[in-house]
């Protein structure tokens, strides 16, 4: 199909009206296997021939590594191997964005935690009794935990080859913030600190590798992008990726940390795989967990914002530090979604914003739902709530005058388009939440407990950013008994996108019945369709299955038009009833119609592949092309606050999402439930807290505590405001992260309403509410 | 899976009897529900050679009443109580405190004899059977003696049981006419241990405190009762200057520290608070 064709048809599917599968609240596929605990984990793959792998990790912040020595080790019964870095056949380098990380330590320890190197037993208590019998002597280096004191001194490097602490800068410019200043009115600065988050995924870790299975390594991995992690495999082991097999079954959540950690962890399985001749697992332990993979980074962010008397923003000045901890890993790509949406979904005339990425010894960080928006999106909304104060405005009123809409332009310059659905979400739900009421009543409460009601909105960029390459890929195909098969890369990692709405696609585009379509999903058999992060999962990891079942609709349609003697352009193809509009009279069954089709010569395999035009960015100039399309939220939160104890209840949440097209409300209810709460968490109770070396003092779930069923609150069934997007599947954009991001600001806006004080600091745990209640 | 619990010697008696005549010598160490004493194992804090399986000993699993108490086996699985309608009638305190206490699943399976013997600063079971004077039985191949509850935690993780004794009962006293108040305050709205618990009995007759009870979790070195507070109430009028005065004096009953969960200053800050509250609440309960 010439991609003039495609865009011909992508745009009529984007403005279908009717739908008999998409849009309605279909269960998913695996819901049953889940709910019986049929439903494998990778865990539930382990069988006792398998060579169990335990790491060794560093006990120090920041050292040198003098020695390694295992003979103690080889004395333990069931002992196979010790390896290091030594090891590796093909390349250490794993690091994600900069070539700053090794897979195990070589020469240098960078935090509490890292692997040194992994010991191989025959059954999981050897592996654990050689692995405390490994002694590694340490050199200890001077260490900086704080990510200010780093950025600023250069006596102690953490990557000497950086020559400093920064690992990446970003900026954003627009227009003369000095101007914008001085036209302002009322002028707010603040400056805002988040905490580390642990993604605390019920299912931690765990990966299987089968060497030799049909000639090729398999992994069973947790990963959220089984082709990448085919390639780092690959680099590791230095054999070519197509040796290599990946296979994600059911995960038990990911949120981002299987992102980062599943190709390292299949790696360290694959390693051992490959070294021994003999399949190898590894899990591990919720400590372990805590102590090894990479957390939400902790911010600093400096925020000055100007608006004149009738609340117009004139300008945003903004300094965010993010502490990356030990390795860059992602995080100059968080730090770049994080500048980009600093001006929250604002219209902004003149803005400066600036990003440092910094390396302390701590446990570094990584991808977490939200991706560096949920902090700024945090001092931008305070921000806002401040100026209103100031200004003696409502903080709705101060959004509405300032929200984006078609055809603004962002503080890089580009200019948005159609898909812009934030301002009507948000004066739907501020109208369903009865927010002027509440605003104005709360405001009176003054006994022991508090009401508050506050707002959080939030932007989120689709895709890649910039100029970043992503696609879509997917193979559909329509077996001879009518049942389809569909293979794509996108995991089911508890959000349901491959075993819900890839399969109604498939179904409402190609008009089969929706039970006879399966995915088959996670394997790197699949065509390479991208990670299961960013909110892709649907709006763009479906679009490659969504463009295949187009494309087979053509020839679907034209086999059709034969058989009923008709035009193309006239065939319904409705739920399994294949009829022509002209003649309803007359009609096929969808498998009758399969079987025709295949005994006539109609190609009944499509691969869809679609390439998302980007735009160019300008590094230099802070200026260009940022993502193709945004996901708009808005979630109002009432909390109640015990001014005695400090404790917050959050009671009642409003949300709405502008995110196109909305698939399966269901899951995208589950979503937006989830990702509340997983943000209520970062707002109220979830902080990593190290010791003076820099290790985790909270490394498991009794000290490190995440919201409960009953912490969460009434959430109200989502707003859905449709503004499709031109190449989402049927028009859909992003969810996945999606409430997360303004949950930490909604709740900190209302917190900061009851109690007249404003919170600039998160967690906000009951301790901190009785310090600012403290504050004069 | 991946924890490593530590080689140990393994036997479960068929009898309380057998029990007994076993710990008699050797350094035999109770498992009752293990929702304790399995996780120190794994993380390595305890490793105990011998491990005696007391789960299934049902003459340790009963609650019975007579007209001044209550008589809990020790081995009354947590949920058991909560279910009991003679707990819940007669020991409302120790109803509430159960009832926040873990989660359905290890409440099935934990044992009230395990959460006193495990002698945390935190164990939820112990301000309430505090307030009610309790006394442990204390049982052996030898004999029983009982001793009160106060005088059984020795410290974090230490109490009075010898190698040779298992807890077989909690004798609890009623107490007749009294408010009752109890409260947990974690660090979110269930599932989670104590950042301060606190639990009370109050009794006012002819405006005058009669009696004070008030013990506290989390905040001292084992389960404290504030026998300073109570002290300087008892006797005195039923009115808010004298509950004013004695709160200050909460300072010398407990020593809160800082750690992961809270500080030291929020803790007191916080007792002193749930204090003013129940007591001030009693004043009304007995006005009515
Ligand atoms: C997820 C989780 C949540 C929890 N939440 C709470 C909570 O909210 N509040 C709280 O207080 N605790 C909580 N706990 C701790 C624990 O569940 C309780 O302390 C429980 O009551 C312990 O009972 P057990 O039968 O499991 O004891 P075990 O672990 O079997 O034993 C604990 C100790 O007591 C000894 N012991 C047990 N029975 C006897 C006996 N009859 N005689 C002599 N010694 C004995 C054992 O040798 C051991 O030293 C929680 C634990 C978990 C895992």
């Amino acid at each position: 199909m010439s991609s003039f064709d495609l865009e011909r048809l992508m745009n009529k599917w984007l403005n279908a009206e009717e739908f008999y599968v998409v849009g309605k609240r279909i269960e998913r596929a695996d819901t049953l296997d889940k709910a019986l605990g049929k439903a494998k984990f990778i865990e539930d793959y382990y069988t006792n021939d398998m060579l169990f792998i335990k790491q060794v990790t560093s006990r120090y912040p920041h050292a040198r590594i003098a020695s390694i020595d295992e003979s103690e080790a080889k004395k333990v019964r069931g002992f196979v191997a010790n390896f290091t870095a030594r090891n590796i056949p093909g390349e250490n380098q794993v690091g994600y964005s900069l070539p700053d990380q090794p897979l195990l330590a070589e020469r240098k320890v960078r935090y509490v935690g890292e692997p040194v190197s992994l010991v191989v037993a025959r059954d999981f208590e050897a592996a654990i009794e050689a692995a405390n019998q490994i002694k590694i002597s340490y050199e200890p280096l001077p260490h900086i935990l704080d990510p200010l004191e780093a950025k600023s001194r250069v006596d102690v490097l953490i990557h000497e080859e950086a020559g400093s602490n920064i690992a990446f800068r970003t900026k954003a410019r627009k227009g003369d913030v000095e101007k914008g200043f001085s036209e302002s009115h009322v002028v707010i600065e603040n400056v805002y600190r988040t905490s580390q988050q642990d993604h605390v995924y019920l299912e931690t870790e765990a990966a299987i590798a089968i060497p030799g299975l049909e000639g090729k390594l398999t992994i069973l991995s947790p990963s959220q992008h089984p082709h990448l992690t085919q390639r780092i495999v690959s680099r590791v082991l230095g054999l070519p990726a197509s040796s290599i097999r990946v296979v994600v079954p059911y995960l038990g959540g990911g949120f981002g940390g299987k992102d980062d950690e599943g190709p390292l962890i299949s790696a360290k399985a694959a390693l051992v795989a490959y070294l021994t001749g003999r399949p190898a697992f590894i899990e591990y332990s919720r400590e372990e967990s805590f102590a090894i993979h990479p957390k939400r980074e902790a911010t600093v962010i400096r925020y000055k914002s100007g608006a004149d008397t009738d609340g117009r923003l004139k300008a945003i000045e903004v300094e965010i530090v993010h502490d990356t901890g030990a390795y860059a890993n992602r995080g100059p790509f968080i730090l770049w979604r994080a500048t980009m949406h600093a001006s929250g979904p604002y219209f902004v005339p003149n803005a400066k914003v600036d990003g440092y990425c910094i390396y302390t010894n701590k446990v570094y960080q990584g991808s977490f739902r939200g991706f560096g928006n949920p902090s700024v999106q945090f001092a931008a909304e305070s921000q806002m709530d401040l100026l209103a104060e100031k200004l003696g405005m409502d903080p709705l009123d101060i959004r509405l005058k300032n929200i984006l809409t078609p055809g603004s332009t962002t503080i890089t310059g580009q200019v948005l388009d159609t898909s812009v659905g934030v301002k009507e979400a948000l004066e739907s739900v501020a109208s369903k939440a009865g927010w002027r009421d509440k605003w104005k009543t709360y405001s009176t409460y003054n006994g022991r407990f508090r009401k508050g009601i506050g707002i959080g909105v939030a932007w989120h960029g689709i895709s890649t950013s910039r100029g970043v390459p992503d696609w879509s890929a997917g193979t559909v195909k329509i077996e001879p008994d009518g049942s389809v098969s569909v293979l794509v890369g996108i995991v089911e990692i508890g959000q349901g996108s491959p075993t819900s709405s890839h399969r109604q696609i498939v179904a409402e585009v190609l008009g089969a019945p929706l039970d006879m379509v399966h995915v088959y999903f996670g394997t790197t058999d699949a065509p390479d369709t991208g990670a299961t992060h960013a909110s892709r999962g649907t709006g763009v990891g479906a679009i490659g299955v969504y463009v295949a079942s187009i494309e087979l609709r053509e020839r679907l349609n034209s086999f059709a038009a034969k058989l009923l003697n008709t035009e193309p352009e006239d065939v319904v193809i409705h739920d399994g009833i294949v009829s022509s509009r002209r003649d309803p009279s007359k009609s096929i069954g969808w498998k009758e119609f399969i079987k025709k089709a295949y005994n006539s010569g109609v190609n009944t395999t499509a691969s869809g592949y679609f390439f998302l035009p980007k735009g160019k960015f300008d590094d230099e100039a802070g200026q260009g092309f940022a993502y193709i399309s945004y996901s708009y939220m808005v979630v109002i939160s009432e909390v109640e606050v015990d001014t005695e104890t400090g404790i917050i209840k959050v009671l009642r949440v409003y949300p709405a999402i502008s995110a196109g097209k909305i698939i399966n409300p269901i899951q995208v209810e589950g979503q937006i439930e989830g990702g509340f709460v997983q943000g209520m968490g970062l707002a109220l109770m979830e902080e990593l807290k190290f010791n003076e070396k820099g290790e985790i003092m909270n490394r498991d779930l009794t000290d490190y505590v995440i919201p409960t069923s009953l912490d969460a609150p009434e959430i109200e069934k989502p707003i859905f405001i449709e503004d499709r997007f031109k190449y989402g599947p049927l028009g859909a954009k992003g969810v996945g992260e999606m409430a997360l991001i303004p949950a930490p600001a909604s709740i900190a806006n209302a917190v900061s309403h009851a109690i007249g004080k404003r919170v600039t600091e998160l967690a906000l745990t009951p301790e901190k509410v009785l310090k600012l209640l403290e504050k004069g | 899976m991946y924890y490593r619990l530590p080689q140990f010697e393994y036997l479960r008696p068929n009898d309380l009897h057998q029990a007994l005549e076993t710990i008699r010598e050797g350094d035999w160490k109770p498992l009752a529900g293990g929702t304790d004493l399995l996780l120190d194992m794994k993380n390595g804090r305890q490793s105990p050679k011998k491990i005696i399986d007391i789960s299934r000993l049902s003459e340790l699993r009963y609650v019975r009443t007579n007209d001044s108490r209550v008589l809990i086996g020790g081995g009354s699985r947590l949920q058991e109580l909560l279910e009991n309608v003679i707990v819940k009638e007669k020991l409302p305190l120790l109803s509430s405190a159960i009832y926040e206490m873990a989660s359905w699943q290890i409440r099935n399976i934990a044992t009230i004899a395990g959460n006193l013997c495990n002698a945390s600063p935190a164990a939820d079971s112990a301000p309430p059977l505090l307030v009610h004077g309790a006394r442990v039985k204390l049982i052996s191949s030898s004999g029983s003696r009982t001793v009160p509850l106060s005088e059984f935690f020795l410290g974090p993780r230490k109490t009075v049981l010898s190698n040779n004794e298992l807890m077989g009962e909690i004798d609890v006293p009623l107490l007749e006419g009294y408010y009752y108040r109890y409260y947990k305050i974690g660090r979110r709205h269930a599932f989670t241990l104590s950042v301060v618990s606190m639990a009370i009995a109050v009794k006012i007759e002819n405006g005058i405190f009669s009696d004070v009870r008030i013990a506290m979790g989390s905040v001292a070195p084992k389960p404290v009762r504030a026998l300073n507070v109570e002290k300087e109430l008892i006797g005195k009028e039923a009115k808010t200057v004298e509950i004013t005065k004695a709160i200050d004096l909460v300072s010398e009953d407990i020593s809160p520290i800082s750690d992961v969960r809270a500080s030291a200053e929020y803790r007191m800050k916080v007792t002193k608070f749930l204090l003013k509250e129940s007591l001030q609440e009693s004043l009304k309960y007995f006005w009515k």
